[in-house]
């Protein structure tokens, strides 16, 4: 399996790539949304893990970006961000609209639970 | 306070501001904690990664009390004569772990023999550390490509007095997106979304603090780098002796 992660920070991007690599699972980390778009391009990816808090673009500006690709629009998307649920402006557009399968507040998410959410999400056996 | 122009930023401002910029460190210790500690082992280096998280948590922390009993004026500060080259060497080399944690080049050019300047020693320490964690967690998420970054601490002379700044390879600010920032600090949550995916809190710490220093954060450059800048004035008495 191989993983798009959107992380903007580089020490947690290395601590979730590490974790997700002892799973066996390709990681492809991209900094900002530009990034990632050309990460997905040059290989596509069977889970994204998005932050909402990027630079210079959200994280909603990419979903819209992302999701503009027929052959991205069906990839699954989990939002992994330090920004609280409540606080997310277009949430419902976000899992309405641009499929995204579920929201994980970073502080509050334990490596273990996001790797059982993307087991759960791509159908990963247990 | 000394300088007439008070600081945009806030103490409440700046309380929202660096509670979410702690999320960070804390995050990473804790994230980290959960990794290594189900290995068979944490090699020495993941515990300095940990360790460096906890002190750029702690440092952040102080930075911030004392731009807080700054921007409430609670300290009378104390200009005094300061040596800037050795005060730059002591930040660079306090910088230097938290950087290379990033992947961050730093780099220190203060060329040129410098007389004191005249400010508040253990502000301008503060300022510059603030302003340094800030710009070394910013970098790596700005690069287009997958190249090293770095980060320039330099000084240097201009007919309005001394220059002190930290420029980046990847930064590309200017005066409009610094001022759009102070006014959005603690207000939102990402208030600088040209350079930080968080909420900055390092610059506004910064800006408060050279704010009680009779100086101001500005948007400079240095040959090709840009970042932030403090004119800092010479001090005279000593120029005399």
């Amino acid at each position: 399996m191989r993983i798009l992660l959107i992380e903007p920070d580089v020490v947690l991007a290395r601590t979730y790539q590490a974790a997700f690599e002892r799973m066996g699972w390709a990681v492809d980390w991209a900094p900002s949304a530009q990034a990632a778009i050309d990460c997905a391009d040059a290989a596509t990816p069977d889970m994204v893990i998005l932050e909402l808090q990027l630079v210079s673009h959200s994280g909603i500006e990419f979903m819209y970006e992302f999701r503009s690709y027929p052959e991205w629009s069906d990839i699954p998307v989990l939002v992994h961000s330090l920004v609280p649920l409540q606080s997310v402006a277009g949430y419902d557009i976000l899992c309405k609209q641009l499929g995204v399968r579920e929201y994980y507040y970073k502080p509050s998410t334990r490596i273990v639970q996001l790797v059982a959410g993307i087991r759960e999400h791509v159908g990963v056996a247990q | 306070m000394r300088s007439e122009e008070t600081s945009p930023v806030t103490a409440d401002r700046l309380l929202v501001s660096i509670a979410e910029q702690l999320k960070m460190p804390l995050l990473h210790i804790a994230r980290q904690a959960e990794l290594y500690g189900s290995a068979d082992h944490i090699t020495p280096d993941k515990m300095l990664r940990m360790q460096l998280s906890a002190e750029a948590a702690l440092r952040l922390v102080d930075s911030y009390l004392l731009g807080l009993e700054l921007a409430k004026g609670q300290t009378a500060l104390l200009l005094e004569p300061v040596s800037l080259s050795s005060t730059l060497v002591d930040i660079a080399h306090q910088l230097e772990g938290f950087a290379r944690l990033y992947d961050v080049d730093l780099e220190l050019h203060v060329a040129g023999k410098y007389g004191p300047v005249m400010a508040h020693a253990l502000g301008l320490k503060a300022a510059f550390l603030s302003l340094g964690y800030s710009l070394i967690e910013a970098l790596p998420s700005l690069q287009a490509e997958r190249r090293r970054m770095s980060l320039r601490l330099a000084a240097h002379r201009t007919p309005h007095g001394l220059v002190a700044g930290l420029y980046g390879n990847a930064t590309t600010l200017n005066t409009r997106d610094l001022r759009m920032a102070q006014q959005l600090s603690g207000e939102v949550r990402q208030p600088f979304t040209v350079l930080s995916a968080t909420g900055g809190a390092g610059i506004f710490v910064a800006d408060t603090i050279f704010r009680a220093m009779d100086s101001k954060l500005r948007v400079g450059r240095h040959q090709k780098l840009s970042g932030f800048a403090v004119t800092l004035q010479p001090s005279k008495q000593l120029q005399l002796v």
